[in-house]
């Protein structure tokens, strides 16, 4: 555990003692905060045009109207950012040729990946706490939103953004080029993000395949009905499905196990490709 | 402290290291020598761990370098080629980092990189930015990680390379004062600097050991063959095969560029020198000079390379 603490501290400190952690956490401030002040305005100037009609004040929320599509904002700024804070931790290590130091002590792979992991997590944790304030900033005000599924919200952006990191650190241990980090960790989040755009389609058409691949037996013997399809398959793999619910306030275990889940295959994976790396020189 | 056997690492199809065995003992200075590309980096990779053996064993301070990698690497120092540094980071709590990975115990790690800075002599840049240094400055720091929790063994790859030569002697101070307590493998293809640090020498070429001997023995060799260099002020045509006729001699060729210069290789348990003034003056060749050449370690080491016997 002390060599993780090492390790994670260390990648702290390099985020900020450079203006990497800065210019990250600045332009999703300013991202985040203007789709706040947008949502805020348009809110107050509903209230101010509906506000004494007493059917429209009943429909009128400040959790819906502002802050839950802010979580759907800050899951795309992730989308974007959060390659850029992964695609350095490993493969500036190789490198800079530090990862020979590393691996040279006497730490587990496994110990310099969770390190790794935290310290990215750590810079995670900073960019979503200081957006806290924007419901604390209504909180002040005369309107009263509900904390609870605010926080609920909060949480499930956190577990999408490690998820996101996960993927960013696995695919940062497969190069040494930090673009080629930066673009991969992107196009593969983005991949699981857009996943259950052909859910429908994807049931459908490979039905229609093993049909005729089996010559009809498929439809004849119902094997393909029941249960679950293809594209249920691919919308439970869908990052920003499993964010639905927390944006409602809903915490439902299916969604935490999930990102908790690509989390833990991602490091999962890492190890192994590193490990394989030192066999293969 | 040290054994390996039958050693092997494949890139590919290509083998970098090929079947070495060699064993070293406590307070040993070995000089791993070689031309680029030999195979030093390599194994000295597989000796701390940072890559695995495609097949053979390892053991360095009485751990298998694949059985128990960690109990071994907490008994290693290692400077790679290219000093692991991390360059926006500051000397000191880099040091203080690599301390605490090394896994020297929390209390003592201000005691030992204060003993590693200045050991190395870093105290005037020890609050500077490690990637704001002179190259000097980095191995240096360099050198520092690898010894602050002062390792049984000790492996510097090129330790010196890059370096300025009043740098290159203060590092070689260092390094000879490591002998006794610790155990030095270093790699370098100066052969200088063989000379000046180690007291042992294994001669590593295309992944394999052309030579394995302590210093002495080595330059032992170079009394084993002559080396005689001739002028004479009327050579004939004939007078390289006439002075090959002599018996002992083994070889004798024209310096290029310089008339009438000969150099004579003869078998060093026979000296020729006086039956080569006899023929000398009863073939009228006019002898001006005759003197006898030793081998340099150079030669010996380009010879053994070169896979001749020397």
């Amino acid at each position: 555990m002390r060599n993780v603490l090492a390790i994670a501290w260390r990648e702290i400190r390099t985020y900020f003692t450079s203006p990497l952690a800065y210019v990250i956490i600045g332009t999703f401030l300013a991202l985040s905060g203007y789709i706040f002040w947008a949502h805020l305005v348009r809110f107050s100037e509903l209230c101010l045009r509906f506000g004494s009609n007493p059917y429209f004040l009943n429909q009128l929320n400040v959790n819906d109207m502002v802050i839950r599509p802010l979580f759907g904002s800050l899951g795309i700024i992730f989308l974007l950012m959060i390659p850029v804070v992964s695609m350095r931790l490993f493969a500036e290590e190789k490198k800079s040729g530090t990862a020979e130091l590393l691996f040279t002590c006497p730490v587990t792979t496994g110990q310099v990946i969770l390190g790794k992991f935290l310290g990215a997590a750590f810079l995670l944790l900073v960019m979503i706490g200081v957006t806290l304030s924007y419901p604390l900033v209504i909180l002040a005000s005369n309107a009263s939103p509900d904390m609870k599924p605010t926080l609920v919200g909060y949480l499930g952006v956190l577990l999408m953004g490690l998820s996101f990191l996960g993927l960013g650190l696995l695919i940062s241990s497969m190069t040494e080029n930090q673009i080629i980090a930066a673009v991969g960790a992107f196009g593969a989040s983005l991949a699981f993000w857009i996943l259950p755009w052909v859910a429908d389609s994807a049931t459908v058409t490979l039905a229609s395949l093993m049909n005729s691949m089996t010559f009809g037996l498929w439809e004849k013997l119902h094997l393909g009905v029941g249960g679950p399809t293809l594209g249920d398959l691919l919308n439970k793999l869908s990052f920003i499905d499993h964010l639905k619910d927390f944006q409602k306030g809903l915490l439902d275990t299916e969604h935490i196990v999930f990102y908790l889940s690509v989390v833990f295959l991602s490091l999962f994976l890492t190890q192994r490709v590193v490990d394989s790396q030192r066999w293969r020189g | 402290m040290i054994e390996v056997a039958g050693l092997t690492k494949a890139y590919g199809d290509r083998l970098a290291v090929d079947g070495i065995s060699f064993s070293v003992d406590k307070g040993e200075i070995v000089g791993f020598l070689g031309p680029n590309g030999a195979g030093k980096t390599t194994t000295m990779r597989v000796l701390t761990g940072y890559v695995s053996p495609t097949s053979g064993t390892a053991r360095v301070a009485g751990f298998d370098v694949q059985e128990a990698p960690i109990e071994m690497k907490r008994r290693i120092g290692y400077l790679p080629e290219h000093p692991p540094l991390y360059r926006e980071m500051i000397v000191r709590p880099f040091l203080r980092f690599v301390a605490s990975i090394r896994g020297v115990p929390r209390k003592e790690i201000d005691a030992r990189v204060d003993r590693a800075i200045e050991r190395c002599g870093l105290q005037q840049v020890a609050g500077r930015l490690i990637g704001n240094l002179s190259k000097g400055f980095q191995q240096r720091v360099g050198l520092a990680q690898a010894i602050l929790h002062e390792p049984d063994v000790l492996i510097l790859d090129e330790p010196t390379v890059g370096l300025d030569p009043s740098q290159i002697r203060e590092i070689r101070q260092l390094i000879k004062s490591f002998a006794g307590a610790h155990t030095v493998i270093l790699s370098t293809h100066i052969l200088a600097e063989v000379t000046m640090t180690c007291n042992r020498v294994l001669i590593i070429n295309e992944g394999r050991i052309a030579a394995d001997e302590t210093m002495e023995v080595l330059a032992a060799r170079g009394g084993r063959t002559r080396r005689i260099a001739l002028r004479l002020a009327r050579a004939a045509d004939g007078t390289e095969g006439q002075l090959r006729a002599i018996p002992g001699v083994l070889d004798v060729r024209r310096e290029d560029g310089q008339e009438g210069v000969f150099l004579v290789e003869a078998e060093g348990v026979r000296d020729v020198r006086e039956q080569i003034a006899e023929r000398a003056v009863s073939q009228g060749w006019g002898l001006l000079e005759m003197r006898a050449v030793t081998l340099s370690l150079e030669d010996i080491f380009i010879r053994i390379i070169q896979g001749e016997a020397a």
